[in-house]
């Protein structure tokens, strides 16, 4: 499972400017932050993800950060099949050469089979992944109204490597009220899926598979402005383009072939997605502070690609300032996505096979919805901590017009509801 | 569609240049210097919530990054 | 550790900021010594920094050739208090909370010192603070004394 891909804006947590009414700190000091989050969908995929990021100021605004990723999953993941109105058995990656066969359950990621019971959504039960991530970036004032930041990033997984670059530019004009940011971000990624990567839309059964390893390089151009409106707001704009070329396709997903009549699955074909992505979006974020405490926070971003998958996402937050320290924020996130071209529910025997097509719910059309609160304390400048607790809700089209016999009364896109738990806490090292 | 990102692009654009007026004297920042106006604050939630819907979704990235701050030096 | 050098510090430098109105402000009145003025404010960084050289300035040089006035632009004087009593200064403190004299000199970013010679004339701007420009500082001080 990929679970990767940090782009530059994600990398960059440079403070230019921070407010210090803490104690005095020495040139030794490192600004650290530290936090944990879990993750958990209803009968679904489990995590834990500890962060760990520090910052140090090496003289004259010169910052040098790192950030340190764990992250642990377990659960089961939708493997792109329909539900069926008799028990499905599908097999699991093998490990290595020989094949393990008469081990049942999946249980492990040895080799073997799983069952799925009548009308349940396949989920693939031997989702199970660690990743440890690194970043580091080195962040220089470069004139009065000039910065530059360089990094780079790394992070592993069983079946996955990924390795990048980035590097951001920045000019200020108008006595710094307003940035012009541009930025560029490199990365190279390994994927090593588990018993090598499926011969595209070849069927399950026949277990054909094509190499072991496969790659991709992925390029990322980003182009901003921020400006500064007034005393107490700003507004940030920027348009990135991304380009990624190489192995696109999950490995472990499926799509359903189903019987022209009944509708009930006969085989099952591996996913087959294009092998380059190019995708544009533009960003708007403003915030603006009211009553000299509260801080209201709003943010748009519009995405297209040419996969046919054009996205909207709304992100509003409202921190009230309680007293002198406390605060509580309430957060909402309304996400809207196309489906990609290549998307199916599921493919008709007899039909010709697209070149590409997937089943995976993740490129499906759908929306989904979080709501959030947060609450934290700020000690003073470099401690605090904050507790975050959000719902995730998403949901799609479960009864698309292209559903005929038995998968009429199936749930072709079941809601994923997601619960999050996150505690925070900086202090100086 | 496309079509709509280049205006957006342009309006933003020229909104952003036609701003050269909007702004504050430097020594009005003091709001805008606090560590919860900066653009990336709560750099660590943004990145959670990042790798989250980057995992669920089939969008990711495009978002912001640093900006605002206390513009010294 | 942090406690042990902001224990040094108050021990190093006796707290003497005495803070005044910008009304009250004569620079005319300096004429005679060099002098070192610096705008500042609690919420700028660099500010931190240029605190503890302008207290060394104040020791290293003669009262009656040189002296260092500061004009905090806090629009809030609790922070400028708080910042103060973090950070102490042993020079005067001029509270400009709308920030005429800013304005009058034109500020164009946070920090500001201008080098006033003894007969009045600006001779140096520096926007902006730096360690590593510390020895251009002094040496620009000790050229006009």
């Amino acid at each position: 499972m990929q679970l990767k891909k940090k782009n530059i804006a994600g990398l960059l947590s440079v403070a230019t400017c921070s407010l210090l009414s803490g104690q005095a700190q020495s040139a030794d000091d490192w600004n650290v932050d530290s936090a944990i989050l879990f993750y958990s969908e209803t009968d679904r995929v489990d995590a834990v993800e500890p962060v760990i990021s520090g910052k140090k100021d090496l003289g004259d605004d010169e910052i040098l950060s790192m950030k340190l990723v764990f992250d642990a999953l377990t659960g089961s993941s939708a493997n792109g099949a329909v539900p069926s109105t008799m028990v499905q058995t599908f097999t699991t990656p093998s490990g290595g050469g020989g094949g393990e066969e008469g081990e049942d359950e999946g249980e492990g990621e040895g080799g073997g089979s799983y069952q799925v019971a009548p009308n349940t959504t396949p989920l693939d039960p031997t989702f199970k992944d660690a990743r440890a991530a690194f970043s580091m970036n080195w962040d220089k004032p470069v004139e009065r109204d000039r910065r530059r930041n360089l990094g780079f990033n790394f992070s592993i997984e069983h079946d996955f490597t990924s390795l990048g670059v980035n590097g951001l530019w920045q000019y200020d004009s108008n006595q710094k009220n307003t940035s012009w940011t541009w930025g560029t971000n490199i990365e190279l990624d390994s994927i090593n899926p588990i018993g090598g990567a499926p011969e595209p839309l070849t069927t399950m059964a026949a277990m054909s598979k094509g190499s072991d390893t496969e790659t991709r390089t992925v390029l990322d151009l980003l182009f901003g402005v921020t400006q500064v409106i007034d005393r107490s707001s700003l507004l940030q704009l920027n348009f990135s383009l991304s380009q990624a070329d190489g192995y696109m396709t999950d490995p472990y997903k499926i799509v359903s072939v189903v019987d022209s009549v009944s509708g009930e699955p006969i085989r099952y074909l591996y996913e087959n997605r294009p092998d380059n992505r190019y995708r544009q979006s533009v960003f708007a974020k403003y915030k603006k502070m009211f009553a000299g405490k509260d801080i209201f926070t709003a943010s748009y971003r519009y995405m297209t690609d040419d996969w046919g998958v054009d996205s909207n996402t709304f992100d509003l937050t409202y921190r009230f300032r309680l007293g002198a320290s406390y605060y509580l924020q309430p957060h909402l996130r309304y996400y809207q996505q196309s489906a990609a071209d290549f998307y199916r529910y599921f493919l008709v025997d007899g039909e010709a096979v697209p070149g590409e097509v997937s089943a995976d719910y993740r490129l499906g059309e759908m929306d989904a919805t979080t709501t959030g609160i947060k609450f934290g304390r700020e000690i003073d400048a470099q401690h605090s901590w904050s507790i975050r607790l959000e719902r995730y809700l998403q949901t799609g089209e479960s009864s698309p017009s292209e559903a005929f016999g038995q998968l009429t009364q199936q749930d072709l896109y079941p809601d994923l509801e997601a619960t999050i738990v996150q505690f925070n806490y900086s202090f100086v090292f | 569609m496309k079509t709509a990102i280049r205006w957006l692009l342009i309006a933003g654009l020229l909104a952003a240049s036609g701003c050269s007026s909007l702004g504050v004297k430097p020594w009005e920042r003091d709001l805008l210097a606090r560590e919860d106006m900066l653009m990336n604050s709560d750099a660590l939630d943004l990145a959670y919530d990042e790798h989250i819907y980057f995992s669920k979704e089939a969008s990711s990235g495009g978002q912001g990054f640093a900006g605002g701050g206390c513009g010294c030096n | 550790m942090k406690n042990y050098l902001f224990l040094l510090l108050l021990v190093a430098v006796p707290l003497k900021a005495e803070i005044y109105n910008i009304g009250d402000l004569d620079l005319k009145a300096q004429h005679g010594k060099v002098v070192y003025l610096d705008f500042w404010a609690s919420w700028c960084k660099p500010c931190r920094e240029s605190f503890p050289w302008m207290n060394g300035l104040v020791k290293k040089y003669p009262a009656k050739d040189f002296t260092v006035i500061t004009v905090n632009l806090d629009a809030d004087s609790e922070a400028m208090h708080k910042f103060l009593d973090q950070i102490p200064a042993n020079f005067d403190v001029y509270h400009d909370p709308s920030g005429q004299l800013a304005e009058q000199f034109q500020l164009e970013g946070m920090p500001t010192s201008y080098l006033i010679s003894p007969t009045g004339e600006v001779v140096k701007r520096h926007i902006g603070f730096y360690t590593r420009d510390i020895e251009r500082y002094e040496h620009e001080i000790e050229e006009l004394l």
